[in-house]
């Protein structure tokens, strides 16, 4: 039964994810407004993270993965409402675009 | 008390203990009837529980997130059986089910096992696994 499991993970792919879990976590404890948004915004960069970048970039990955923690902690302050640290995405696809 | 009896069975089969129904038991309060349905009841359906450790409904419950959650029509097949990679689920979507079940069993999924999770079945034992240990 384990042995069938495939899809083994690798270090990155887990931060990426534990990341992932770590919004969707932070959004939960905005009003439900603010939480939907937040979490369409970040479902949305994500996965097109996961599709436009090379998964062998690793320093481009490790470069979002540092920017989205320093996001990450901006938006578990209670001040943070909504998703205006997490406006800058269309910056990084500018970036991305170079 | 039917579901109760249910749990104790279960647990019973999970740890596989023939002979020594009190270990199992040792959570439960109410340990007369208990321990009497299960000595009962086993022979039947340990073997059917013995692949099938969550109750269904706890199985069906997840089913049903599972489906939402990855928008699959209502009548699409989903069973303990199914793989969240086979019904087109990637790892981000794997991360939004369980993220999804902790609220609705108000669980809470460690890391850890939150990435060992590959089945409906898989996410239904953990669940009442934690939901046992929470309660406990």
């Amino acid at each position: 039964m384990g042995a069938s499991k495939g899809q083994r993970l690798s270090g990155m792919q887990k931060q990426v994810l534990s990341l992932y879990r770590g919004f969707l976590r932070a959004a939960r404890s905005k009003p439900t407004e603010d939480r939907r948004q937040i979490e369409s915004v970040v479902s949305a960069e994500f996965r097109r993270n996961s599709k436009q970048v090379d998964r062998k970039n690793f320093l481009y990955i490790e470069y979002l993965l540092r920017r989205g923690k320093k996001q990450l902690d901006q938006l578990k302050n209670p001040d943070t409402m909504g998703i205006s640290s997490l406006n800058v995405s269309p910056s990084q696809n500018n970036k991305a675009k170079t | 008390m039917a579901s109760l009896t249910g749990a104790s069975l279960n647990f019973t089969s999970l740890s596989s203990s023939f002979q020594r129904t009190q270990v199992p038991l040792r959570g439960i309060s109410n340990v007369n009837s208990v321990s009497f349905q299960s000595i009962r009841m086993r022979p039947g359906s340990l073997r059917f529980r013995v692949s099938c450790a969550a109750k269904p409904e706890t199985v069906n419950k997840v089913c049903e997130i599972v489906r939402k959650q990855l928008a699959l029509p209502e009548d699409s097949s989903v069973t303990g059986e199914s793989k969240f990679a086979a019904l087109g689920a990637d790892s981000l979507d794997t991360v939004e089910i369980v993220m999804g079940l902790e609220e609705e069993f108000g669980i809470s999924v460690e890391e850890e096992s939150a990435q060992s999770i590959t089945t409906v079945q898989d996410a239904a034992d953990m669940i009442e696994k934690l939901i046992k240990s929470k309660d406990a």
